[in-house]
């Protein structure tokens, strides 16, 4: 039975007036990777009243990257910005803890400016390939 | 082909309005066509781990193939089917949905590790070669179960594709030149209004002049 987990300060941005509908998809209330780890069904519940659940096999690819801590700060799913103007997609990582599994995933270092972490579109497939439940995109034009 | 939208009242109001819609449609097509390059993208990706999913399990195939003809060599069949048909029934699967884009996916995960030495053998039927058969064939089950996710991705996939490219074709051929060529309408209206509306206080002009004139 899903619980109500409450809203998403960081979500409620992306769904204003028309975005609404299209970015229907995004979670209620993100978790922390630490969290997930001790669910038995790690999952989060949608905006549209559906369930989005995690591959545990991911979760703990990920906590392999990270420290203990950091699995405590880490939400998921990570968000992709997808613009439409800029061309590529946007991470927002106030922690850097984002752009530290990219760049491992990537195999390369990849820039954070100004909180932000621009990720071509090209380098999007293969972290989806890899981080298939623990990423998100949401949209905006 | 688009048309001009049908208007009650031609009047500055609608105008605004209609221009509001076009801003609005536009800014709604530009999401549609990242939402759709996202899941061309989301396809294309399926398509090529579908295809290396299907290799894998071709290979995984022909060794069980050979380990089990091997095995069944050296124990004989009958001793064979009644161990491997053991092994079928471990396989547990956990039926879950992930969310790509707002298409929901299901999601097949394994709900225990398979492990040969779970069950209780009978030591004189069985031996290393039939655990290798068993594990590979068991192997061969998890794979096909993964290639059965992502072909029921593709599917669903496939289908929100076509559904989005046809609201983005609604939208670029349908609803923006409609409302372009009626916002091009009212406007045209306007100028017009206004030429006459020029030439009427012209006219009049020129007659209260010609009466002024008279009048000396």
């Amino acid at each position: 039975m899903p619980i109500d987990q409450g809203k998403d300060a960081a979500i409620d941005g992306y769904l204003t007036n028309e975005l609404k509908a299209v970015n229907a998809h995004l979670p209620r209330r993100r978790k922390t990777l630490a969290q997930l780890m001790n669910e038995e069904h790690p999952h989060v519940l949608l905006n549209d009243g559906t369930e989005h659940h995690f591959r545990k096999k991911e979760l703990r690819r990920l906590a392999g990257m990270i420290t203990e801590e950091e699995q405590s700060r880490l939400l998921l799913p990570m968000i992709l910005e997808v613009q439409s103007e800029a061309g590529d997609i946007v991470v927002h990582t106030k922690e850097g803890i984002e752009a530290k599994v990219f760049s491992a995933i990537a195999g390369m270092p990849l820039v954070v400016r100004h909180d932000i972490l621009r990720i071509f579109k090209a380098q999007v497939s293969t972290l989806r390939s890899e981080l298939k439940t623990t990423t998100q995109y949401v949209f905006r034009p | 082909m688009a048309t001009k939208i049908q208007i009650a009242r031609p009047t500055k109001m609608e105008l605004a309005r209609l221009k509001k819609r076009h801003r609005l449609a536009l800014r709604i097509q530009k999401i549609v066509k990242d939402r759709l390059s996202i899941l061309v993208m989301e396809f294309i990706q399926t398509i090529k781990e579908s295809a290396r999913l299907r290799l894998r399990l071709y290979e995984e195939m022909a060794h069980a193939h050979t380990s089990f003809s091997l095995t069944a060599g050296y124990h004989g069949y009958e001793p064979l089917k009644k161990e491997l048909l053991g092994a079928v029934s471990v396989l547990k699967i956990r039926a879950e949905s992930r969310n790509v884009a707002g298409v929901r996916i299901p999601m097949f995960e394994n709900a225990q590790e398979f492990s040969p030495h779970d069950e209780p053998r009978n030591p004189l039927d069985y031996s290393g070669h039939m655990e290798h058969t068993q594990t590979l064939a068991h192997s061969c089950l998890e794979t096909l179960v993964e290639l059965a996710e992502l072909q029921k991705s593709l599917d669903l996939l496939g289908i929100e594709i076509n559904k989005v490219k046809r609201i983005n074709n609604a939208l670029e051929y349908v609803v923006i030149p409609s409302l372009f060529l009626t916002i091009k309408y009212l406007n045209m209206k306007f100028e017009e209004r206004d030429r006459e509306e020029a030439a009427r206080l012209k006219r009049v002009k020129l007659l209260i002049e010609q009466r002024e004139a008279y009048a000396y």
